[in-house]
């Protein structure tokens, strides 16, 4: 095509913006996490490797790896286990599936501090939201927000609420994407219910599935909100505190920027591997 | 039994699962934003029971409402979400608007197109809070705390990706002949993109900057370490409320149902473009 100089002045704009406001910034995390950077102190001594060592001493930062990763692994299948389910169910011929479809969209913009505001009636330990509901039937209380193990739950309650639409909604563009004579053509040929399923829906939806699994391990790797609000700060105690719980208390209560850099970091290259394992086992599987 | 009438019956059970099913999950995911509702609409010491049928178990009251009213920070707050949430989905749509164009319009040969849309892609992996700490010492050298400017730049930054990838998929989508033939009428580039392109996308457009919107309003982390006072966003001024509004649940659920109203109402608007805005083009809506 002609005009070769011009495309540059439509791309460039963006690109440039995310590398000042996004990439330099985080270059200079990158040098900085070599260093004893303070906020607000103009000294810094190069320290080599010692704020990545660091947390590798701290009980902390292990105990904040270990919620991360398995508030990842109980939430995320159930998301995509529920939403799929979801799918299919409105993906039926069924009546009134546009309002079903708009009432179960909700959740996605409802913002987690919000949700955790809700939380605090919802998950009142004293009644009033559940815990009345259960009164009510003469259940005993939950401890939903003073149990080290409940709270766990809570917030994989929480995410799941906010999550399964997404699963669900695209989940739902997939299956209506699988062409409807395909599958009356293998019905006629005698095919069963699952045997369309595994043959031919599934190939078809294995890459929506695999976006809604990348989506939702990178956002629940960076589980904010409901622990820092809703449980006070990654609480009880450090039950709920997750990696970027973690690190904001280093970075912004403490102003240790260099050794939150570090984290950072550590943490950057841990949500690269995650995603770059379960691309290349998912590949091997299907392909 | 004849075959038809057991295939009938079979398709009978199949829809009362469905139906059943259906109704138990719509109740759960209504169920908090119900909750947050009713709360909002009682008096204080009923916001401890598990009432939940206005007029017929409690009755109802604006009280709490009213009151939430005249807090002059509850309108600060949501000025300010506003003002931030349209700064930042304008200009993440211009610009990304521009990118996806070049990218579904022209070749680029050192850094091939099929790069630089994973590298916007890619973006996504960032977490957060690496980026918050280096942007807080950037704004706060630049004496820029605690203004709109600050969020807006950062979200922006953050929100464009999904401008590029949505608006790329816009315009793979729309014929190149007309825009050939403006350009062998002799409209420069930049004609053609202002008053052809673009036009022609402006559904999906308007689903960008809404859905930017909808995302700049519900960010929590940038916004919190960056304003302090004056350029609260709601997000940041309700976690706030939790601390000192305490058990208040009415006045709590007020301010819950004004932060979610909004990006909801906004949301369900455009929903027809909701899949290819959340998966960023990945899977086409």
């Amino acid at each position: 095509m002609r005009h070769e100089r011009i495309k540059y002045f439509f791309l460039l704009p963006a690109v440039l913006y995310v590398l000042a406001l996004a990439i330099f910034p985080l270059l200079t995390a990158f040098v900085n996490s070599f260093t004893d950077i303070r906020f607000g102190s103009t000294k810094a001594t190069f320290v080599g490797l010692t704020n990545y060592i660091k947390p590798f001493n701290d009980y902390r930062f292990y105990n904040s790896l270990y919620v991360t990763l398995i508030l990842t692994v109980i939430a995320v299948p159930i998301e995509l286990g529920l939403g799929m389910l979801l799918a299919v169910l409105v993906n039926r011929d069924i009546k009134g599936r546009n309002i079903i479809r708009s009432i179960l969209m909700i959740p996605l913009f409802v913002s987690p501090i919000a949700f955790a505001l809700m939380g605090q009636v919802i998950f009142y330990e004293g009644g009033g939201g559940i815990n009345g509901i259960l009164k009510d039937l003469g259940l005993p209380p939950i401890r939903w927000r003073s149990d080290p193990l409940i709270a766990k739950f809570t917030v994989v309650l929480s995410d799941v609420w906010m999550w399964t639409p997404f699963a669900f909604l695209i989940t739902l563009a997939g299956l209506q994407a699988v062409p409807r004579d395909l599958i009356e053509a293998a019905r006629v040929d005698g095919a069963s219910e699952y045997q369309v399923f595994k043959n031919i829906t599934l190939p078809i939806l294995t890459p929506v599935l695999l976006t809604i699994l990348f989506f939702r391990i990178v956002d629940t790797l960076r589980l904010f909100e409901v622990p820092f609000t809703l449980l006070g700060g990654g609480g009880p105690g450090i039950a709920t505190e997750t990696l970027t719980v973690y690190i904001y208390k280093i970075g912004f209560r403490g102003f240790f920027f260099g050794e939150a850099s570090a984290v950072s970091f550590i943490y950057l290259i841990l949500v690269a591997a995650i995603i770059s394992v379960l691309f290349q086992a998912v590949r091997k599987f299907y392909v | 039994m004849s075959k038809s009438a057991s295939i009938k019956k079979d398709k009978l059970i199949k829809d009362v699962v469905t139906y059943v099913l259906l109704a138990i999950f719509l109740l759960l995911f209504i169920f908090p934003v119900y909750w947050t509702f009713i709360t909002s609409i009682k008096i204080a010491a009923d916001t401890f029971t598990s009432k939940f049928l206005p007029f017929l178990q409690f009755q109802p009251t604006l009280k709490a409402w009213l009151g939430q009213m005249e807090v002059t920070e509850n309108f600060k707050a949501l000025l300010n979400s506003t003002i931030i949430g349209i700064s930042s989905a304008a200009l993440a749509t211009l610009l990304g608007s521009m990118a996806g164009y070049a990218l579904a319009r022209f070749r680029f040969r050192r850094v091939r197109n099929i790069d630089i849309i994973s590298w916007f892609l890619g973006l996504r992996i960032l977490p957060p809070i690496a980026l918050a700490l280096p942007f807080y010492a950037l704004i706060a050298s630049l004496r820029l705390l605690d203004t709109h400017l600050a969020v807006i730049l950062i979200h922006t930054a953050f929100f464009l990706p999904y401008a590029v990838l949505v608006s790329r998929d816009a315009f793979r989508s729309i014929p190149i002949e007309i825009e050939e033939s403006a350009l062998v009428d002799g409209c420069s580039r930049f004609q053609i993109f202002f008053r052809i392109a673009l036009p022609l996308i402006a559904p999906a457009l308007a689903a960008v900057f809404i859905l930017t919107f909808a995302f700049s309003w519900n960010e929590f982390l940038f916004a919190f370490v960056l304003t302090d006072r004056i350029a609260v966003t709601m997000p940041v001024y309700i976690a706030g409320t939790v601390t000192t509004v305490g058990v208040l649940f009415d006045i709590l659920s007020v301010r819950a149902m004004l932060a979610i109203i909004p990006p909801v109402i906004l949301g369900l608007l455009v929903q027809r473009y909701i899949v290819s805005g959340l998966t960023m083009g990945a899977i086409k809506g």
